[in-house]
């Protein structure tokens, strides 16, 4: 396993930022840890990366202890991290942004450059190693702190809302670079609340909103209820009221004359098309479709609130 | 407790550089010595200009009413070069401050603390690679400041005290032995401060009032309060030592990754 996690947990004074922390992360995995703003995840992620201290619990990440029983060197060696935000000298250019990460961890200059090189070119940064940072669009930026990332050749690496605050352009830009990595075989942890990127990344995810909520493969989070798309002949939005009226009260969402609605089992449909019949509706079609992850996240990061 | 001298160094190399790249803040740098070096010129040529003036006899009595007249400006020529020094010492304060400031606070302030804490570096190597940054420039300018004052205070006064007047035996002392000294205190309160906020000006303003006592100590010798020289700056310098021990362990406790990241 690249990381095992055991009850890990931190505490700020009286605050709980995240418990229960419990998973393992397969070599080559490309893992998501999903949850809103203020979830734990970047304190997770600082855990895993040994520059906080768990309050308790342990884990093991590339073969090395957390807690740290020493200054973590070592683990810092086999893992990589992208911060939020960039984090880039400005006045430095990336050729000496890079240099200075190559320098820290001690390889040889050479053969971390060439590498260091392959990376630019492949992220459409060639050409501009020698200018400064600053004159870099924030796409650029990003993509240069995935190549400070990998200046070592991580055996993990967390990537912490990597695309966060990019307008949509940048953002694509920078997904793509991940989505390339993600080929390459390395262990990649994908922190985000951006649904469309994890389902485009990931293969499993950890739900975690300052405990975790779950952990299973993305098929499995979807397989979690089903969802029933009902075209009516009017306005959808007319009959969501009607379906409170159910026991087990259903979530819905409608677009036109298209109301989707979740369902926690396959045998409350009849249920739901006789509650839409009574109160008014013409049902013309009823399919069954996937429970959209939108739904299972939002029901997981939920669950037990207030 | 493993140390590494090439991250250290690459700590060191990088701020360097960065330091090179900041206009800005090279130009505050070097507006200080500038005043160090002409302000000493225009008071000794002030007094060499019309060395029988009465109120330079009235002046240097003052200090000491054993003056005769006409030895009245070269007595005051001497006081301003000793009593200058404490002014002379605030720039191995400040420099470090404005560089230290801009290293440690100004990593928080950009981003650029976690990438840089999520590296092999241990703080340690940070500390040292950082004080480094600051302490080498800061040396480098106070030689070339005192070089520079020197010259140009033995170019006004040469033809009247027909010798030089700077270097002299307690300038030596004071710059290469004292100012150091000063140097690290700047460098560590600037670093202990820059360790608990987050914003680089803040570091740099709360840093700063650290001068306010040498610039104390300054007027006092002007007025005539304190008398400097060899032996009172040496006790000055064996102070700041002992202050430079405290901060270097507070430093140390300060420059740790967690207390880093939590601020």
């Amino acid at each position: 396993m690249s990381l095992q996690v055991r009850g890990l947990f931190r505490r700020f004074g009286n605050r709980t930022a995240v418990e229960g922390l419990t998973f393992d992360v397969a070599p080559g995995e490309v893992f998501g840890l999903l949850g809103p703003n203020g979830a734990g995840k970047t304190t997770t992620v600082r855990m895993l990366t040994g520059l906080i201290t768990p309050t308790g619990g342990e884990a093991v990440v590339c073969g090395e202890k957390i807690p740290l029983i020493d200054e973590g060197s070592a683990l810092r060696r086999k893992v990589g991290l992208l911060t939020e935000q960039p984090g880039l000298y400005d006045r430095l250019s990336a050729r000496e942004n890079l240099q200075f990460f190559i320098r820290l961890n001690e390889l040889d200059e050479k053969t971390a450059w060439a590498r260091c090189l392959r990376y630019l070119k492949r992220f459409g940064l060639d050409g501009r190693e020698d200018e400064a940072v600053g004159t870099y669009s924030k796409g650029m930026r990003q993509k240069l702190a995935i190549v400070r990332t990998l200046v070592h050749e991580p055996q993990v690496l967390f990537l912490d809302e990597p695309t966060s605050g990019l307008d949509p352009e940048s953002a694509r830009t920078v997904r793509d670079a991940v989505a390339e990595l993600a080929t390459e075989g390395r262990t990649l942890v994908l922190c985000s609340h951006n649904l469309g990127e994890v389902e485009r990344l990931c293969t499993r995810v950890a739900v975690i909103k300052n405990r975790l909520r779950t952990v299973a493969s993305l098929k499995d989070l979807r397989k979690q209820g089903t969802a029933l798309d009902i075209r009516v002949d009017a306005d959808a939005g007319r009959f969501t009221a009607a379906l409170a009226a159910l026991p087990f009260q259903p979530s819905a969402m409608h677009e036109g004359s298209v109301l989707k609605v979740m369902l926690t089992a396959d045998d409350q449909a009849p249920a739901v098309v006789e509650c839409l019949v009574r109160a008014g509706a013409r049902v013309f079609q009823v399919t069954t479709a996937a429970r959209p992850l939108e739904e299972a996240y939002l029901e997981l990061v939920r669950e037990g609130d207030g | 407790m493993s140390f590494s001298w090439p991250r250290a160094k690459a700590v060191f190399q990088k701020d360097f550089l960065d330091l090179r790249k900041n206009k800005a803040l090279l130009w505050s740098m070097l507006a200080l010595p500038a005043l160090l070096v002409v302000a000493p010129a225009l008071v000794v040529f002030a007094y060499i200009y019309k060395p029988d003036d009465p109120n330079l006899t009235t002046m240097a009595q003052y200090f000491d009413v054993r003056v005769n007249p006409e030895d009245a400006a070269r007595f005051l020529i001497d006081k301003v070069l000793i009593d200058w020094f404490a002014v002379y010492l605030i720039m191995p304060v400040f420099v470090p401050i404005l560089i230290s400031s801009h290293a440690v606070a100004g990593e928080k302030e950009k981003r650029t603390l976690e990438p840089l804490l999520a590296s092999p570096v241990t703080p340690l190597e940070l500390l040292i690679g950082k004080s480094l940054a600051s302490l080498v420039p800061s040396f480098i300018i106070c030689v070339l400041a005192f070089a520079g004052m020197s010259v140009v205070v033995d170019l006004v006064a040469w033809n009247t005290v027909k010798g030089p007047l700077l270097p002299n035996a307690m300038w030596m002392f004071g710059v290469f032995v004292v100012a150091p000294l000063f140097a690290f205190f700047g460098n560590g309160v600037s670093v202990v401060i820059s360790a608990r906020v987050n914003d680089s000006r803040l570091a740099q303003q709360l840093s700063g009032l650290f001068v306010l006592p040498l610039i104390g100590l300054a007027g006092g010798q002007f007025a005539g309060w304190l008398k400097a020289g060899v032996a009172y700056y040496a006790l000055l310098g064996a102070f700041v030592l002992l202050l430079d021990f405290g901060l270097i362990v507070a430093a140390r406790r300060l420059f740790d990754r967690e207390r880093m990241m939590g601020r």
